[in-house]
């Protein structure tokens, strides 16, 4: 804009003036196309729920998660060994075990994290408000969708206990920054 | 007849006279849009240094909206040359 240009001019030519004074007064830079386009790039919902989705997945993975928790569920119904199979067997039976049950805790999470975050931006888009509301409500649907084979009751309780657990996590991070 | 410079009567004093009022106004309606949506939209409380997707839409509306209403009022203004009570 104009406007903006004559600031810059007249900011540029105070520095060199008045050199003595040491803050040096930097001229107001208005964002290029492409920076505003990269902005919008991350604005867009499908792109951070996306991200989101696959960052789960890494967290899970990379961390170390999916094995723990793998191992722990696998031992927790440990099916009757039969007699036919050896030592070596059974450790390989018990890995796949593990490896399968990791892998559907890894999906189940993936899609959690997606349907938060995608129902999260949807929300604060319309509300153009930056809230705790948001957080609860995306988290009410996303507790609401795992649960809802249980029936209505099993629905509201996933509801109120992911939105609830999900305002938690966002006060403990909001505290650390 | 002399339609080369259009208006003969405006000199150059005129038309610098016209330039900087134009850019004083220019100057003013950026300057009262920023305040104005900024006030509006951007929570005083600032937890993180960059804008969220709720404040960035907001901008987006409000920067929308005051431009829109800003060439409203501007089309009345110079059509009339009285605005219509």
């Amino acid at each position: 804009m104009a406007a903006s240009n004559s600031e810059n001019d007249s900011k540029n030519e105070i520095p060199s003036s008045s050199e003595a004074e040491q803050p040096q007064f930097q001229a107001i830079r208005m964002p290029t196309m492409e920076e505003i386009r990269a902005q919008e790039v991350w604005n867009n919902c499908a792109v951070r729920s996306v991200v989101s989705g696959v960052m789960v997945v890494v967290i899970f993975a990379g961390g170390g998660l999916g094995f723990f928790m793998g191992m722990f569920l696998g031992a927790l119904d440990n099916p009757i060994m039969q007699d036919e199979m050896t030592g070596r067997q059974q450790f390989v039976y018990n890995v796949k075990q593990m490896g399968r049950r990791s892998l559907s805790s890894a999906k189940a999470f993936a899609v959690m994290g997606l349907v938060f975050s995608a129902v999260e931006c949807v929300v604060e888009k319309a509300r153009a408000k930056h809230d705790t509301t948001n957080t609860v409500v995306a988290g009410c649907v996303t507790g609401g969708t795992m649960s809802a084979r249980g029936g209505p009751k099993a629905a509201c309780a996933g509801c109120a206990g992911f939105a609830a657990f999900s305002v938690l996590i966002e006060k403990f991070f909001d505290r650390h920054t | 007849m002399a339609a080369n410079n259009t208006p003969a009567g405006i000199d150059k004093e005129q038309a610098f006279g016209m330039a900087e009022a134009e850019m004083e106004y220019r100057v003013e309606l950026f300057n009262r849009l920023t305040q104005t949506c900024f006030n509006k939209c951007v929570d005083k409380r600032y937890k993180e240094p960059e804008l969220n997707m709720g404040e960035n839409t907001c901008i987006d509306r409000c920067v929308s909206k005051y431009w829109q209403v800003n060439g409203i009022i501007g089309q009345m203004l110079s059509a009339g040359g009285r605005p219509p009570m």
